[in-house]
């Protein structure tokens, strides 16, 4: 499981660490809006150097935005041989085997590989500089306004942050399992289509098994200590959004509105 | 024979900023046919220790010989699944392995991996269950509907049920009633005197680990402090004060009674002997 870095929480100390979940989560869709406006190429090297200097920032490593990009090849690779076959406009650029590829295939492959590299660059940006925890509070508050036409906002925020605190200690008990059912001599790598299926289930039957048992000492936990959904509830930890925070959030406004008047002007 | 660690290091996520050194050149020879308790505190890399016993987790640097085997750190490594069966490793909290629809299939599944046929395999786990005293009338019903304390049997029986010349066991009794306990641990004495299986507990327990261990390995912070006789550590006061060990019973009755003026040899060890010591040397008075 070491091999998951999508999502992944690094405990650094870097400027981006310090901005307000809220700003990072409405700043990382403004972003990601303003990714898919332009059409000029300007445009992207523009929003490359800002993406990657936030990045930079961060102190995140570029290795592990690389890795967190290695599950996508697929898609990306499967995404041109499509275009490739399909699109058949502008002029053509040379041939495989005798069949004509167009430029704007290979352009169009491009710029949705670009969006996509962007694109995970700041959603690993804002998973790796903010605590899990922090994030949920950060949904749940930008979801209170809901409220008004009673939407369970902290139901919902509370089963995000429940969600999340278990990932880490569910692949902590898939690892235990995994390597209970490896010393009974159950090869999850090699063997036949059969032997794999019969490693899997000796590995999901006992997970679901510990899972639900976790779920219901949770709830008996949870209602032990008084917990009621609906009831309005304090905060040891507050949230306070700050004039810097402000000011992250017109930085990515001011960008996407660049971007929008690029399509004007350019 | 011996199992031997050579300035073995492990590291947890090696590379990542957060990567972890819970093994820190370790060298340790291990004596096969005997039995071996490995203590520390929680974190000292007990668990991340046994788990290269069979190849779960491989050296990130040094070596470790066992078995015929010798398996070098940042090499390819093949057939690791044959040194599985001969070295059988019971987890902490073992009873989550369980999934089989009976408890004799559940117990029958690892023989079967390991290329029994389905009777040679069901016959295995037939004298498995007998050997950790799950009775005839439980082997078709469902694992899950158990005891926790059956449940750990049956976990420890489907390890036992692949005869594996080395018996490796991650706390073991731990959760379990004191008689649930001293039975589990009679079991893993009598494979040791029947079948001259090497056992290697790791345990929190420190009164079972001197009533049962030949020898026994002190670990802190991924590093070796002591290997050696059970008894010469926890006679040794200068280590047992240092690394905080809870002396068992039998220790801190003989230390009181060298207090009060008796001469104690070091090595009496159970308490038939401390007794029978005592009577002679009232009776003298």
């Amino acid at each position: 499981m070491n091999g998951i870095v999508f999502g992944k929480y690094l405990p650094l100390n870097s400027p981006i660490h310090k901005v307000d979940p809220r700003a990072k989560i409405i700043a990382l869709f403004i972003l990601i809006a303003s990714i898919f406006v332009p059409k000029s190429w300007w445009c992207y090297l523009f929003l490359g150097i800002i993406i990657f200097s936030v990045v930079l920032i961060s102190k995140i490593k570029i290795s592990m935005i690389l890795k967190a990009l290695k599950p996508t090849t697929f898609m990306l690779l499967f995404l041109l041989i499509i275009n490739c076959l399909t699109i058949k406009t502008g002029e053509i650029w040379f041939y495989i085997f005798s069949y004509p590829i167009y430029k704007t295939a290979i352009l169009n492959t491009l710029f949705i590989v670009v969006r996509i590299l962007l694109m995970i660059m700041i959603t690993t940006t804002l998973t790796a500089t903010t605590k899990p925890l922090d994030l949920t509070l950060g949904i749940e508050s930008l979801l209170s306004p809901l409220k008004i036409i009673h939407f369970p906002y902290h139901e919902i925020a509370m089963m995000i942050s429940i969600a999340l605190r278990f990932i880490p200690t569910i692949i902590e008990e898939t690892m235990r399992i995994m390597n209970s059912q490896k010393s009974r001599g159950v090869d999850f790598e090699e063997g036949k289509l059969r032997e794999k299926i019969n490693a899997i289930l000796s590995l999901i039957i006992p997970l679901f098994t510990v899972a639900f048992q976790r779920a219901f000492e949770l709830a008996d936990a949870m209602e032990a200590r008084g917990y009621v959904p609906d009831k309005e509830r304090t905060r040891y930890h507050q949230l306070i959004f700050t004039f810097k925070d402000l000011m992250f959030v017109i930085g990515s406004l001011v960008i996407l509105g660049l971007m929008i008047a690029s399509r004007f002007y350019l | 024979m011996a199992i031997n660690f050579k300035s073995l290091t492990y590291i947890y996520d090696e590379g990542m900023p957060y990567a972890h050194k819970a093994l820190d050149d370790i060298n340790l020879s291990l004596i096969e046919g005997k039995i071996t308790a490995i203590i520390g505190q929680t974190g000292s890399g007990k668990s991340t220790l046994v788990e290269h016993l069979n190849a779960l987790l491989l050296p990130s640097f040094g070596s470790l010989e066992i078995l015929d085997r010798t398996i070098v750190a940042k090499q390819k490594n093949t057939g690791l699944k044959a040194l599985r069966k001969e070295v059988g490793l019971v987890f902490q909290f073992s009873e989550y392995q369980l999934f089989e629809e009976t408890i004799l299939k559940d117990v029958a599944f690892g023989p079967k991996n390991y290329g029994a046929s389905e009777q040679e395999a069901i016959q295995k786990a037939k004298e498995a269950l007998k050997l950790v005293g799950i009775e005839e009338k439980y082997y078709d019903i469902s694992p899950l509907d158990v005891s926790g304390g059956q449940k750990r049997r049956i976990a420890i029986a489907g390890i036992l049920a692949l005869e594996p010349k080395i018996l490796v066991l991650d706390e073991p009794t731990a959760g379990l009633d004191p008689k649930g306990a001293s039975e589990m641990i009679n079991i893993f004495i009598n494979l040791n005197k029947q079948k001259n299986t090497t056992i290697i507990i790791v345990s929190h327990d420190n009164e079972m680990v001197y009533n049962f261990a030949d020898n026994t390995v002190l670990m802190d912070h991924g590093k070796v402090i002591f290997n050696g006789l059970t008894l010469d550590l926890f006679n040794n006061k200068e280590l047992s004060d240092k690394y905080n060990l809870l002396k068992p019973k039998i220790v801190l009755f003989k230390e009181l009674l060298t207090k009060n003026g008796f001469k104690i040899d070091p090595n009496i060890r159970t308490i038939e002997e401390l007794s029978k010591y005592l009577a002679k040397e009232i009776n003298k008075k």
